[in-house]
């Protein structure tokens, strides 16, 4: 916690303890005999498988169609047999999947689209190879990236944000990603480039606990004048979508709104490296980088991972576990999802697996407010998550709506900072649900 | 895959952040009460062994005095977050050197009882317990109140200081329509050490008082700006009342208990505003009210006012300047008072 003299901070410091993966780099995982593939590993209605049981599959094969606008393909990222389509525990709850067994083959399907041509391709040519490499947020949000890169028609957009923030304490796979392969982000930012004619400039905004990062942009940026790469406070949650905007260009979004209603297009560097891949290469998204970490990991590392690789697989190429978990998540500990059983599958948009101690993952015992205004300095969107929290839990809705629950990001510093381990996140989900319920969306 | 069969099941779930900072209530209030340690020993050291006596005293009966309402009531017992503890040397330090043992006794059961559990209980009291209780005092007492006397250093004063030197504090000589410092005023050294300077005994070493409130902003557990505004705004107006008599400003920013109050009342989170901006109007309010009082009034005790004043106003000002919400062009068209009783 740091004060700034007049105004509010809008964030919190948790330790970052990054330093235990972010000099290593990345290495492949091992991959297992058994993989698994969620249709639902996006923002959006669930792909429909296209595969049957008994199917041979190909690595690269799209195994389950896009069902809608906003959805995306799921590909295999083996060659083998479909053995099941199943429900199966994911991050988010269990969710059908397509089991593949694999066969250790690694036969390849055909690119998905001719390789090499990058440079040559027209903006709907991007946007449909983007769309049919199945690519999502991969920062965690999984939003189809393809919308997300065409704006509604009549929006404008000035400014490019590649977010390469990572601010969330143990994760350094974004880390990794920039500084292990920054021409492939310029690449793709270049190709992004091409989607908005009226672009002026380009912000690459990382934290300043990644100076590696930072340098190898730069010097990778350096023959473009409108490419600024901006070095970020290490401070939680700077890499949320409306902060970074806010923080580099002074704009903010409406409520409810697009960023690109303040002519912005936020993307996760990684994600714009999967864009460039899938159009320079033919590569649908199978891969991406997770980084495992957390104290009762034995030897946490950085590794390049096929999607549907099952938890377990990764936490035994680190070694098992030397201490007691007591929280395995999917993502970092302020906005990962925790998972009951090892066998969930990385997808798409899982960033790292974060293991906590039981001790580590204490919620705390909960007493009463002492009024130390925590809450509010951290609070990243200005409410004031304790009032919120009250007026839930005195049953007042319309208050806790007033009173701003519904631009809540979710970041968790509330949380996180309270001195008396107030569930102030919870208690504004629950008021954001109750809000909802009652006007009926 | 062993290692990962034999977690199965046991994996604890639920909703994020998985984390929480290790600073506790408890804790806060501890931090507190160490910064309160240099203008203990400070009282110890001018007015004589009996301070630490005061504020052992005041200190127990707070303490007690909580436990026993909530043991009573039937309400879970409290004193383990050691706010009461805080409130009782807070008590005990804002008395002078003279004060009997049956007033110090009265004014931590007031500020406990009265001010802060009738009102319900830790992060609900409108005002600064210990402020209003000094106040009271004040009103009911000050026939017993009223004889100032100068240090006498740690054994030259005996059992409340009986053996002392009568003598009127350097608020008496500025205030009440001053604007100059008569040559009878301490210096700056003496008003800003301690040195023969009559008072409440934890309020006359403003260096003790500096390293408490750098103690505290260092372990970030006051913000700045609350001190800072308000010493600074005392120092400001009293420069616009006496057209800037430099030293007719410091000597008012050193006297009296402006810096103990900036330090260790006006801090209090319960009874102070809630929202940044509120924040600001809180200290820069304590701060104009009491070169307000300082000015009219011929008699001492203008920061306890003060501070009584804003904390009546803070939930209003918090209302009024409650933060503008990320992408909104206003702020949140609402009030919401989350103080008084627990219903």
């Amino acid at each position: 916690m740091h004060f700034s003299f007049m105004g509010k901070q809008g964030g919190a410091h948790p330790d970052d303890k990054k330093s235990r993966t972010d000099k290593k780099p990345v290495t492949n995982a091992s991959v297992p005999k058994i993989m698994v593939f969620p249709v639902s590993m996006h923002i959006g209605a669930p792909a429909k498988p296209i595969v049957e049981v008994g199917d041979k599959v190909k690595a690269g094969q799209i195994i389950a169609e896009e069902g809608g606008f906003v959805s995306a393909h799921v590909y295999s990222s083996v060659s083998g047999e479909v053995i099941a389509i199943e429900k199966r525990p994911t991050i988010g709850g269990e969710a059908e999947s397509i089991i593949v067994k694999n066969d250790y083959e690694y036969t390849k399907a055909e690119p998905i689209t001719e390789p090499g041509r990058s440079h040559e391709m027209t903006k709907d040519e991007i946007l449909a190879t983007v769309r049919k490499a199945g690519i999502v947020g991969m920062g965690g949000a999984t939003f189809p990236t393809a919308v997300k890169l065409s704006p509604p028609p009549g929006m404008t957009i000035d400014t490019l944000i590649i977010n390469g923030a990572e601010c969330e304490p143990y994760s350094t796979s974004d880390h990794r990603a920039m500084l292990e392969h920054p021409d492939e982000l310029i690449a793709g930012i270049n190709l992004t480039r091409t989607l908005f004619p009226q672009l002026q400039r380009i912000y690459i905004g990382i934290e300043e606990n990644k100076p590696d990062a930072i340098e190898a942009l730069e010097k990778a940026s350096a023959g473009y004048d409108d490419i600024f790469v901006r070095k970020l406070k290490s401070m939680y949650p700077q890499g949320s979508e409306k902060n970074l905007i806010k923080n580099l260009t002074g704009r903010e979004v409406e409520p409810g709104g697009l960023p690109a209603g303040v002519k912005c297009v936020v993307a996760n560097n990684s994600t714009i490296r999967s864009c460039y891949r899938a159009c320079e290469f033919g590569e649908p998204l199978i891969e991406r980088i997770v980084s495992v970490s957390g104290t009762p990991v034995k030897e946490p590392k950085n590794l390049l991972v096929k999607i549907g690789t099952p938890m377990d697989s990764l936490i035994d190429d680190c070694g098992g576990f030397s201490d007691v978990p007591g929280k395995v998540l999917g993502g970092g500990p302020m906005m990962g999802k925790t998972v009951s059983d090892l066998g969930v599958p990385i997808i798409k948009g899982t960033t790292a697996i974060t293991v906590l101690t039981p001790d580590e993952a204490d919620q705390g015992d909960r007493k009463d407010c002492i009024m130390c205004a925590e809450c509010i300095h951290v609070c990243p969107v200005s409410l004031q998550p304790i009032l919120i929290s009250e007026a839930f839990e005195r049953g007042n809705i319309e208050k806790a709506k007033e009173l701003g629950a519904m631009d809540c990001i979710e970041c968790g510093n509330c949380s996180f900072i309270c001195p008396s381990k107030i569930p102030l996140l919870e208690n504004i989900r629950s008021a954001k649900a109750a809000i909802k319920a009652k006007e009926g969306k | 895959m062993a290692q990962a069969v034999d977690v199965q099941g046991k994996l604890r779930v639920g909703p994020s952040p998985h984390i929480r900072s290790k600073r506790t209530g408890s804790w806060v209030m501890d931090q507190v009460i160490i910064a309160m340690i240099p203008p203990l020993l400070a009282a110890t050291f001018f007015f004589g062994w009996w301070a630490l006596g005061m504020v052992a005293i005041s200190t127990a009966t707070a303490v007690g005095a909580e436990y026993f309402y909530q043991k009573l009531t039937y309400k879970p017992i409290t004193i383990g977050d050691h706010s009461a503890a805080l409130t009782g040397m807070l008590v005990g330090l804002s008395l002078p050197i003279t004060a009997p043992i049956w007033m110090i006794v009265f004014g931590s059961v007031f500020a406990v009882i009265i001010v802060k559990q009738l009102n319900g209980g830790i992060g609900r009291n409108y005002f600064n317990p210990a402020v209003a209780a000094r106040v009271v005092i004040k009103a009911l007492f000050t026939p017993w109140l009223e004889n100032w006397v100068l240090p006498a250093g740690l054994f030259g004063s005996g059992f409340r200081g009986v053996d002392a030197v009568a003598a009127a504090t350097p608020l008496s000589f500025i205030g009440d329509g001053m604007r100059s410092v008569p040559e009878e005023v301490p210096g700056f050294l003496d008003l800003f050490m301690g040195f023969n300077l009559g008072g409440n005994i934890g309020e006359t070493s403003k260096l003790a008082i500096l390293i408490g409130m750098l103690y505290l902003i260092f372990r970030r557990v006051i913000n700045p700006k609350l001190p800072i505004l308000c010493i600074t705004t005392v120092f400001v107006v009293m420069g616009l009342w006496s057209s800037f008599d430099f030293t007719f400003q410091m000597t008012h920013m050193l006297s009296g208990t402006l810096f103990f109050a900036a330090t260790y009342m006006i801090t209090d989170y319960s009874s102070g505003a809630l929202t940044p901006q509120g924040k600001t109007v809180f200290a820069v309010g304590v701060g104009v009210l009491t070169a307000f009082f300082r000015i009219t009034l011929d008699h001492p005790g203008g920061v306890g006012y003060s501070i009584l004043i804003m904390n009546a106003l803070a939930p209003f000002i918090d209302s009024k300047l409650m933060p503008k919400i990320y992408g909104h062009d206003k702020r949140p068209q609402t009030s919401f008072n989350r103080q008084g009783s627990r219903s």
